[in-house]
């Protein structure tokens, strides 16, 4: 009974060393992973500098579109899921109107992003809140690359094969990923103060325009997934 | 002088494309006699079944949006709406339940518990077969006619509903009284008109339909 019981004190102690350990070690890590992600990851790559002016040389078709593109969205945001069309339409240079419908045609919203700013021509009551807006304007500004920015460089990344073109503004970054081999951008991450809060994926190109993007929040419960129907 | 013909011909173009667009619709003078007819929409349809096509008008856009697909309909409150082109969804209302297949996710709700669906589901049944026209507490209704159609236009009261919906319109065809399309045109004039194509009445359906999988 004795030596039952010293066995188990002695699993229990070995338990609470092994798990002061993986504390331990977690923090160190995450110290490192602090220290290593203050820093900016693309410090040693060749880079170029450019003028604002020169963002058209992002190979990212999408903001320059003149059809309208039609995604079909799933948008999950803490326990509601709205399905519906996302229409795209630049209808001047720099003006974009984005509506979401529903399957059977009622509309969500309609925004008009006009150089970065969101205006609403309509949105449902439900949704129609300052800080949903605001971080569809974020959404938005980021997929049709119309933020603000002060500066634009290049990174070359040869071993990831990668062309990182970073727009910077303050302590924001964002952070367009193009795969050297396809000559597309295929990620796009927003960085505040190099914390990673969006990042974007697209996928499948068809053309210039992805047939798949996957849109994640990493700071709230806010994802969203398109998929190209035109 | 030129100036006042040129008015009043203005005017009589402007009316001339007025009455084109509504088909030469009338004002119904008996509607007593009007929604007598009418109620034999509810109490002659059992079933249909139906092709649609959907067409969605976005003031910005100059082409309108399309997509088609079929639909089934079974008294009281089964309901299936099915898309196939350009994009595969199927919401089926079957009493109290709705079930949605997204490409080939399933989700289910009860209406209870979900109020868009619910009201989605009442605007749907209730135009088609006919129980919204009669519902003078939410909306508005005003009767118009021709000689092959009926007009209906119902304008919500409520302010939830009077967000969303400026008025719906319903074209029944006189001659089987069945509706052939219905126009939902929002407050900010874009709207949405669902033409119903094909249509069968009152054959059977097979219950799968009104479930999912």
């Amino acid at each position: 009974m004795k030596s039952e019981f010293r066995i188990q004190k002695i699993e229990v102690l070995n338990i609470i060393r092994s798990s002061k350990f993986v504390i331990l070690n977690s923090i160190f890590f995450s110290l490192l992973l602090f220290i290593i992600s203050c820093s900016n990851p693309y410090k040693n790559l060749a880079k170029s500098e450019y003028s604002i002016n020169e963002i058209q040389k992002i190979p990212y078709a999408l903001p320059y579109s003149e059809q309208t593109i039609i995604y079909k969205t799933d948008i999950s945001f803490y326990k509601n899921d709205i399905s519906g069309l996302l229409i795209i339409k630049k209808t001047e240079e720099s003006i974009y109107r984005i509506a979401l419908t529903t399957q059977f045609g009622l509309k969500i919203f309609d925004f008009e992003l006009n150089q970065g700013n969101l205006k609403v021509k309509y949105c449902i009551e439900y949704l129609n809140k300052k800080i949903i807006l605001n971080t569809f304007e974020t959404d938005f500004n980021l997929l049709l690359m119309q933020m603000n920015f002060e500066s634009l460089t290049s990174y070359n990344n040869q071993l990831e094969n990668q062309k990182v073109w970073q727009l910077k503004s303050g302590k924001l970054n964002y952070n367009y990923i193009q795969n050297i081999n396809s000559d597309k951008i295929e990620n796009i991450r927003f960085m505040k103060r190099n914390s990673e809060k969006i990042s974007v994926g697209l996928h499948n190109y068809k053309g210039d325009i992805p047939e798949n993007i996957s849109l994640q929040h990493h700071n709230i419960k806010l994802k969203m997934n398109l998929k190209l129907i035109q | 002088m030129t100036k006042i013909l040129s008015t009043v011909l203005s005017l009589l173009i402007f009316s001339c494309i007025i009455y084109a667009q509504d088909n030469n619709f009338k004002e119904v003078k008996d509607i007593e006699n009007a929604q007598l007819d009418l109620a034999k929409l509810s109490e002659n349809t059992n079933s249909i079944q139906s092709t649609f096509i959907q067409e969605k008008h976005l003031s910005f856009l100059t082409e309108n949006i399309i997509s088609k697909g079929e639909f089934y309909f079974q008294s009281p409150n089964k309901l299936r709406w099915e898309y196939s082109d350009p994009f595969k969804y199927i919401i089926v209302f079957n009493d109290k339940n709705i079930l949605i297949k997204d490409e080939n996710k399933l989700s289910t709700f009860d209406t209870e518990s979900n109020k868009m669906f619910s009201e989605i589901n009442n605007m749907m049944i209730g135009s088609i077969q006919g129980s919204l026209f009669t519902d003078s507490e939410r909306f508005n209704v005003k009767y118009f006619e021709n000689t092959t159609q009926y007009l209906l236009e119902l304008d919500p009261k409520l302010p939830e509903m009077k967000s969303m919906i400026k008025t719906i319109k319903i074209y029944i065809d006189k001659s089987d009284i069945s509706v052939s399309s219905i126009k939902m045109i929002e407050s900010s004039d874009d709207y949405t008109s669902i033409n119903f194509t094909n249509r069968k009445m009152n054959q059977p359906i097979d219950n799968n339909k009104f479930e999912l999988k």
